[in-house]
């Protein structure tokens, strides 16, 4: 016994090592930027941090990020002035965008369609929530004052489910716990981890019982006080501002309070109908390179007919 | 509980530690470890099953007694045999069958212009395992009435056979014969033994989540709209289900190998690279042989097998593929699969054939007669892969349209993998499969038999790899087997 067990050590051991190894070198796993609260309560990753995000079992999508001063994933710097014309992209995961390389983003997509007379500044973060992107606004007051046009994404209704900014503090003390710490040091648990093979692991340490079940009814309702309630909290300048949506999941409710407030927004859900070929990325529900293109298109005419009038 | 499931991972080393340190000194220990350990891998799925599985220990523990108890009293043995069958076959059409009865009479009577309400159907949960441990107690009393082997008085010991949790829910159907003997004495720690069961363990692992559980999604969406795709897209899906039940029966009764191996048990072969046959027949000698050599041994030679003549003979065989098709599931399109198989077995039984490759399983792959047997291989694989379309389908007619779709208007179109992944990913693993397992096929119970360290080593981490790669944390991990 004691024979088989020393040897069965040193054998997993072993293999654990070759498959850190094979790991690291192919680059199976995929890395997340250390995310941080700054002063004004603002969730963001720390500045200056570079990398790989990695999607599939199999490293079936590679992607360069690239984390700026400011702290989000852009090709460029954040520097507003009146100078200058700037657009600023305020949203979640779409908007930051892990899953393409930092330069072939929505905003230099955007950039490129308006001949760079514009600047577009992407404040992507991923599990930002409309609570999250006015709060932002509102604590970079005076940078957003001198961005000509806004332009929040609302990913209806999943970023309506509440009506009040709480940084998700446990979160980002979970992130920087000793144990996701020693998690993002082993690669072989980074990838586990990422590939799902530890959730039932995850599951066990779980209170099944604690789990937050969601309020199916009601929710339209819900979801349209959650909006008044932040826009009250956090007032936007409704001749710059846009909203982002998608009008094949947007309630109509919800559409028709917009318009009748005076709520601008921007909806691409037509110009993707009309696609024929896939708009999102195989391996999750991201916007691919087209999806993005379409986005950017669709930005790109709202700002030219601005212009032009 | 699953071998692929958090709670096996936490149960088998707990377990096999257990019983090393506790239960070495007595035999009686260990076979009432293996009992308590059994009952609650069972119960683990449903407690109140294990009732049943107790009943009929009991049942075959007290008739394999009384038969042995009255060796002249030929009337009193064959009523305590009938006892036995009646109480095993009974249980099994009532869990598995009964629906299937009532269904099939309802629809028969619609089809004479009787109507009836299907109100009949009951809500029956099918017992994990049911037609394996029945089969297992059945052979006990059958083997015992035949004087094969004497019955055993060690009730903790019969009960541990009929419950020996790595080959408890889909096999190998063990025989009192192989697996009582090794029971009733004690084990020992044999650290070859061991090793050879977690190499088994990991090949078996690898069979199931890469192999088995990768070519699910594709060959479940295949079926599921057959009917929109091109014949070519058919194909594939026939070929993949091949390699899918394969890999998920033969890894599971490898693993169920290994595990047994753990605790100092040897259990029969149940797969010896079967796809690598040259005719039905060799196919048939190393697919699920547990199951069919309990045909041939309890059905086929009762019938008379193959010395009655060649019509009657033809008839046992029909009767064999038949009734091991309807083993496999309450729905007419196993019994169409067995049916096929007969047809295919009667030509080879009727020419001499079926024998030919008997105990062969190297399968002389010389270069003279390396092209002919080659496309008896490919042949006897095709001939089989066609069959499991009827085992796939949900009705026969869904089978016959697939086929009529797959053979008329002939046409390739490139098929995306229904959640979009690289389909190269999955024919490169199945060919490095298939290579892997012609290498290994002279002994299925060595899946890693390299002498060189480095090359063993270089397996072990690229099995692991492999896992990981195509590890899909959405998949329905079940083994096909638990449902029959």
């Amino acid at each position: 016994m004691k024979k088989l067990l020393l040897k069965l050590t040193v054998y997993i051991l072993a293999i654990v090592v070759s498959l850190e190894l094979i790991i690291r070198v192919c680059h199976l796993y995929t890395e997340d930027p250390v995310r941080y609260i700054d002063s004004l309560g603002v969730e963001k990753r720390i500045p200056n941090q570079s990398g790989y995000a990695v999607t599939g079992n199999r490293n079936q999508n590679l992607s360069e990020f690239r984390i700026n001063n400011s702290g989000f994933n852009s090709f460029r710097e954040f520097n507003p002035s009146y100078k200058k014309k700037e657009i600023a992209l305020v949203g979640d995961s779409f908007i930051e965008g892990f899953h393409q390389d930092y330069d072939k983003s929505t905003g230099k997509k955007i950039e490129t369609n308006l001949n760079n007379d514009f600047e577009v500044y992407e404040y992507g973060y991923a599990g930002y929530d409309l609570a999250n992107e006015l709060h932002l606004i509102n604590a970079y007051s005076k940078k957003f004052d001198l961005i000509d046009y806004i332009i929040v994404y609302l990913n209806y209704p999943t970023d309506l489910h509440r009506s009040k900014y709480i940084p998700d503090r446990y979160r980002i003390s979970l992130l920087s716990s000793p144990l996701f710490k020693i998690r993002d040091q082993i690669k072989l648990l980074s990838y586990c981890s990422s590939i799902g093979i530890l959730e039932p692991f995850k599951e066990l340490a779980i209170d099944k019982e604690n789990e937050v079940v969601e309020n199916t009814e009601n929710d339209k309702s819900e979801f349209l006080e959650n909006f008044k309630k932040l826009l009250h909290a956090y007032p936007i300048d409704k001749q710059k501002t846009f909203f982002l949506i998608d009008s094949r999941i947007t309630n109509t409710s919800f559409l028709n309070f917009c318009d009748s407030n005076g709520y601008k927004y921007i909806d691409y859900g037509k110009s993707f109908m009309l696609e024929k070929k896939s708009t999102t990325l195989i391996y999750d529900q991201h916007w691919n390179d087209l999806g993005r293109t379409i986005i950017a298109d669709v930005i790109t005419k709202k700002i030219q007919s601005i212009k032009s009038r | 509980m699953l071998f692929n499931s958090i709670e096996f991972l936490f149960f088998l080393p707990i377990v096999f530690i257990l019983y090393w340190l506790i239960s070495k000194r007595k035999l009686t220990y260990q076979n009432f470890f293996i009992l308590i350990a059994s009952y609650i891998f069972y119960g683990w799925w449903d407690w109140r099953f294990l009732f049943l599985i107790f009943i009929s220990t009991l049942i075959d523990y007290i008739i394999g007694l009384q038969i042995y108890k009255n060796p002249n009293n030929n009337s009193f043995r064959k009523k305590m045999l009938l006892i036995s069958i009646f109480f095993n076959i009974g249980t099994l059409c009532f869990f598995k069958y009964c629906n299937f009865f009532i269904e099939s009479f309802i629809d028969f009577g619609n089809t004479v212009g009787l109507h009836f309400e299907n109100s009949f159907a009951l809500k029956i949960i099918l017992p994990v395992g049911i037609s394996f441990y029945t089969f297992q107690t059945m052979s006990y009393s059958i083997d015992i009435y035949k004087k094969r082997i004497t019955p055993t008085s060690d009730f903790i010991a019969f009960a541990s056979y009929v419950s020996f949790f790595p080959q408890l829910v889909a096999g190998p159907i063990e025989r009192a014969s192989n697996l009582l003997p090794q029971i009733l004495s004690k084990r020992h720690f044999n650290y070859n033994q061991i090793v050879d069961g977690l190499k088994l363990i990991l090949w078996g692992f690898f069979k199931k989540i890469v192999i088995a559980d990768s070519l699910a999604p594709i060959v479940d969406d295949i079926f599921t709209n057959f009917s929109t795709l091109p014949s070519s897209t058919l194909a594939l899906g026939t070929l993949f289900f091949s390699f899918q039940i394969y890999s998920d029966f033969s890894g599971y009764s490898d693993i169920a190998i290994g595990t047994a191996k753990l605790f100092g048990i040897e259990l029969m072969s149940n797969f010896k690279f079967p796809y690598f046959s040259k005719n039905i027949g060799e196919f048939w000698r190393k697919w699920h042989i547990s199951l069919s050599t309990w045909f041939r041994d309890y059905i086929y030679i009762p019938l008379g097998g193959s010395r009655v003549g060649t019509y009657k003979s033809i008839l046992n065989i029909f009767i064999i593929f038949i009734v091991s098709g309807f083993w496999h599931g309450a729905n007419w399109t196993y019994v169409i699969w067995g049916g096929i198989h007969a047809l295919i077995f009667i030509p080879s039984f009727i020419l001499g054939n079926n024998r030919k490759y008997i105990d062969n399983s190297q399968g002389n792959f010389t270069k003279k007669n390396n092209p002919f047997i080659f496309l008896k291989v490919i042949s006897t694989f095709s001939l089989v892969t066609l069959s499991w379309i009827f085992f796939r389908s949900n009705s026969i007619t869904s089978a016959i349209q697939y086929i009529k779709r797959m053979f008329s208007d002939f046409n390739y179109q490139s098929y995306s993998h229904p959640n979009g992944y690289r389909m190269i990913d999955y024919f490169i693993i199945l060919a490095l499969f298939i290579v892997y397992e012609f290498i290994i096929k002279d002994n299925e119970r060595k899946p890693i038999p390299f002498k060189s360290k480095t090359i063993r080593f270089i397996v072990y981490v690229g099995l692991v790899l492999s896992i990981l790669l195509f590890y899909n944390n959405n998949a329905d991990r079940s083994f096909i087997y638990f449902q029959f």
